[in-house]
């Protein structure tokens, strides 16, 4: 089979990641294949008849024979799970549903209730340092489904939503409502922080949470200190607790 | 087919923004977030987009300039709100492309040295519309004048100074521009599907006793080149607004070529003091104030227009929402690699079929681009760097790792002594696809709602009177030494025909006479 260019490298140490790895070397072989059928001349091939050779359908089979191993792919967009239920793992959580599921973070620091009857379930990055912290109901957004229901039914007074998503858009419409944010991604810069603090909406970043389920009562120490860029740089944590308050008997 | 046309200073010229880059990328990606979204496939839309730009850029780019040369396009844009500004030229233009080029190398699909004379093209395109956009500061990105964005000429940064209105925590006008700004970055954000790419900021200007002004700009608001207007924003009335804001006690010291900033103490608004809103595209002189007759007026205005994008958002919303993964992938990717589409206005040569579809040749790609593959390809091709083409010897230290790899991969040299390559991708634009529906021939513009033809015409036709052959070099160096004859204060008094309180002033003020006439921040 010919050989490529790149197949000589002296410093290279592998093709990355494994799903990086498989199908990067499975294009290479097809290019290996598609240039010997062309001639093997690379110069004709490489702006030219590849374009011709090298189709959509060839390209596609690479994607579906990973699947036909039994691979399943981690999704992002919600969208992509719908369509292709079956070239997904599912969603953690939402097969349970909401009412059960809470995000399990390792590193969440817990710690028994207090005087006040509040125990930490865990800690995020406070986005913008307020005068007093907020105390809020738990509710989970993680699909354009509840975000659109929301729309029509409105968001609950006191809602402190919980969000894996750092982004600006999946909650965009309804993002103003929100008493407070949760979000198990991202960090003070992203999106979803930049409009929070535009927005004057208490939130935590990056937030490592444990044991908080929908209806939940929850309390977030944003009088605490925000993180700074040099935090950042320098890995240096700088946190804020999240509480859960004992339910009312 | 070896072709030797370039010569050996063209490469290294190419080779070293190649380079510098390269560098600039790392660092902006360690020190930013890598941005996922429960909404849209962005990894998967970002490769996409990534791959149109190596496939299309260089034939779009050589038929722009047979209307107008790069470096007279920016000298219409250092006076305008537009795209084509920090994070579109000053990164994304050859980041985009640079890293699409790098995907196709890491698949076998091309050899670093194919298609070298679109690289050399593309970079020295860049080049030269960069010095010019920052021909005022004298550098050729943000990064190299210190992470700074001072753009403007005295005589713009003067009407923007004078004409703020002075606002402070709590009254009603900085209320309503609160909301505004809350309102229209969200609004961004979603038009620009998840990425901040339809804002960007420039500045700080030195306002003096301890203020400094940023200049924050938002584009693509109102029915224009992305399909995914049409009919959510018809309410829109502007496509493009800029918002001055003067700032107390408060250092940006950091504005960096995704047009983010940084500052010490960190940014509150409660710290904005003055705030002015304008709008400005191909078809006007200058900046044009908008609601600015009175403190009222703006004050209304903005919570007006905050209503506008309110609403906007949620019907843009509700047909993202609806969207298939592949009209999600082609919105995305189409704000992506259409980001230096902004050239084409300027130039009067704008096409959507260029601008708003996927060649062919990237297309083919499609059906790779799972969430998973996007969001791991995505991520070895900035941060880590795990790719086979990143790998450099063993005493390299990258700058920002101490790691030995690079971000792009340089052309060789050997090029030059007789190692075959082969120059472009091939000239002309392949067809294209989308699965968007057809673009709406309705172009929102300062001059109003036209036809893609008329807005090309009236593009090609206009020539603002600054960048006439008359004023277009009559930089801050002239200035400095020729202040007081008429010509300046000509250039100067056309910069002020709109102004509140500068109109007819002329060349000779200072930074105290216009704070001396300013509203008091």
């Amino acid at each position: 089979m010919a050989k490529l260019f790149v197949d000589q490298d002296k410093y290279a140490d592998g093709e990355g990641t494994p799903i990086v790895a498989a199908f990067n070397s499975a294009l290479k072989d097809l290019v290996r294949r598609k240039l010997d059928e062309s001639g093997g001349n690379w110069n004709d091939f490489v702006f030219g008849k590849a374009y011709s050779l090298i189709t959509a359908d060839e390209i596609a089979k690479i994607e579906r024979k990973v699947l036909d191993s039994g691979y399943r792919y981690t999704c992002s967009a919600m969208i992509s799970i719908m369509e292709r239920p079956d070239a997904y793992k599912p969603l953690p959580g939402t097969e349970s549903g909401a009412a059960k599921f809470s995000f399990e973070h390792p590193a969440a620091q817990t710690a028994p209730a207090d005087a006040n009857g509040r125990e930490q379930r865990g800690q995020g990055d406070n986005v913008v340092k307020y005068p007093s912290n907020i105390v809020g109901i738990a509710r989970y957004y993680r699909s354009a489904e509840q975000v659109m229901q929301s729309l029509t039914q409105g968001v609950p007074p006191d809602t402190i939503a919980i969000i894996d998503d750092s982004g600006g858009t999946l909650t965009a419409p309804i993002l103003e409502q929100f008493k407070g944010v949760i979000c198990a991604g991202g960090t003070v810069r992203s999106h979803l922080g930049i409009l929070t603090r535009e927005y004057g909406i208490p939130c935590l970043m990056g937030a490592k949470i444990s044991g908080i389920f929908e209806g939940d009562t929850v309390e977030l120490e944003v009088s605490g200190q925000s993180k700074t860029t040099e935090a950042y740089q320098q890995g240096i944590e700088m946190t804020v607790r999240v509480w859960k308050h004992a339910a009312k008997k | 087919m070896p072709n030797n046309k370039l010569t050996y200073a063209q490469l290294l010229e190419t080779n070293n923004i190649i380079q510098v880059l390269g560098e600039e990328t790392y660092f902006l990606c360690v020190t930013r977030t890598v941005q996922e979204s429960k909404l849209f496939p962005v990894s998967s839309y970002m490769l996409l987009s990534y791959l149109n730009a190596f496939y299309r850029y260089p034939t779009l780019l050589r038929k722009i300039e047979k209307h107008m040369p790069a470096e007279m396009i920016a000298d219409r844009v250092r006076n305008m709100c537009s795209k084509i500004q920090s994070i579109g030229m000053g990164w994304c233009m050859i980041g985009f492309y640079l890293l699409g080029r790098e995907m196709l190398i890491n698949m076998g699909m091309i050899r670093p040295q194919d298609a070298a004379e679109d690289v050399a093209y593309v970079m020295n395109f860049w080049k030269r519309y960069q010095l010019a956009w920052h021909r005022n500061n004298g550098h050729i990105t943000n990064k190299e004048a210190g992470h700074r964005s001072q753009i403007l000429p005295e005589r713009r940064i003067q009407v923007f100074h004078a004409d703020m209105y002075a606002c402070k925590d709590g009254d009603a006008l900085h209320t309503a521009a609160d909301k505004f700004l809350a309102t229209v970055s969200q609004y961004a954000f979603l038009v620009a599907c998840e990425s901040r790419i339809s804002m960007s900021n420039h500045g700080p200007y030195n306002l003096g006793d301890g203020r400094e002004m940023l200049v924050r700009d938002f584009f693509d608001l109102a029915e224009g080149d992305l399909p995914w207007l049409d009919g959510v924003a018809s309410d829109v009335p502007f496509n493009r607004l800029t918002v001055t804001t003067a700032v107390k006690d408060t250092h940006f010291y950091l504005v960096d070529d995704w047009g983010s900033f940084d500052s010490r103490p960190e940014y509150k608004s409660e710290n904005m003091c003055g705030v002015g809103l304008y709008t400005s595209d191909e078809l006007s002189e200058t900046h044009t104030p908008v609601g600015m007759g009175s403190r009222e007026e703006l004050t209304e205005t903005f919570d007006r227009y905050a209503d506008i994008f309110k609403d906007a958002t949620t019907k843009l919303w509700k047909r993202i929402a609806s969207y298939t993964r592949n009209q999600m992938l082609d919105a995305g990717a189409l704000t992506y690699y259409a980001i230096i589409k902004d050239l084409a206005h300027v130039a009067g040569c704008y096409e959507a079929d260029d601008w708003m579809k996927f060649d062919e040749r990237a297309e083919r790609f499609r059906g790779l681009l799972n969430d998973e593959y996007g969001n791991e390809l995505l991520g070895a091709l900035v941060v880590p760097l795990t790719l086979p083409s990143h790998q450099c010897n063993e005493y390299t230290m990258m700058p920002h790792s101490n790691a030995p790899k690079h971000v792009h991969t340089p052309i060789s040299y050997a090029i030059l002594t007789g190692e075959d390559y082969v120059p472009s991708v091939g000239d002309g634009i392949r067809p294209g696809v989308t699965y968007l529906p057809p673009k709406a021939d309705r172009y929102r513009t300062t001059q109003g709602v036209m036809t893609l033809a008329e807005f090309n015409q009236r593009c090609s036709n206009f020539t603002p009177q600054l960048c006439t052959e008359k004023f277009r070099h009559l930089d801050e160096t002239w200035v400095k030494f020729n202040y007081k004859t008429p010509l300046a204060d000509e250039m100067y008094q056309i910069e002020q025909q709109t102004s509140r309180k500068l109109a007819g002033k002329g060349a000779g003020l200072s930074r105290a006479d216009v704070a001396a006439l300013a509203d008091k921040f």
